[in-house]
């Protein structure tokens, strides 16, 4: 079964790489700046934001990653493509 | 000669037994985080999705990488 590549699909995984994003940056300020409170603050809200987008995304086009670290249903989703990077 | 803020020049020896046709001009790029040695807290922050196509979250340490003109 083709995965159905529509806008809210690509919406959607361009607003999962924005807050993976912006928590990479946010953890490489936090290796300097462990003490820093707002930063850390700003780090879990992304950090919730980001399950629930990968959630979501998983929920309705298959699962993100390989290896258990992403749910699949039957039959294993992760033999189709196109895998996240492809698109 | 000075393209912007962060774009430096200087120009290579250029001698008479050069085998190409000589650069006169060379640029490198002095991004922010040369100039910066610890980054203070609380700095003013782009927006999410600006932070990504910018490639940094904050504005301070932004360096435009634009390509070169000629």
């Amino acid at each position: 079964m083709q995965k159905p590549l529509d806008d809210a699909y690509y919406r959607l995984l361009c607003e999962l790489q924005t807050a993976d994003f912006v928590l990479v940056e946010l953890s490489l300020f936090l290796d300097t700046h462990p003490q820093d409170m707002e930063a850390l603050r700003q780090f879990n809200q992304f950090e919730q934001k980001r399950q629930q987008l990968a959630a979501q995304y998983e929920l309705q086009y298959g699962p993100l990653l390989q290896f258990g670290h992403s749910f699949s249903r039957y039959p294993f989703q992760w033999v189709e493509t196109p895998w996240p990077w492809q698109v | 000669m000075m393209l912007t803020n962060q774009i430096r020049c200087w120009q290579p020896f250029i001698g008479p037994f050069d085998p190409c046709k000589p650069m006169l001009v060379k640029t490198f790029v002095t991004p922010p985080n040369l100039f910066i040695p610890f980054q203070p807290p609380r700095l003013p922050q782009f927006p999410p999705y600006e932070a990504l196509q910018k490639g940094t979250l904050w504005p301070l340490f932004f360096s435009p990488y634009d390509c070169r003109q000629q």
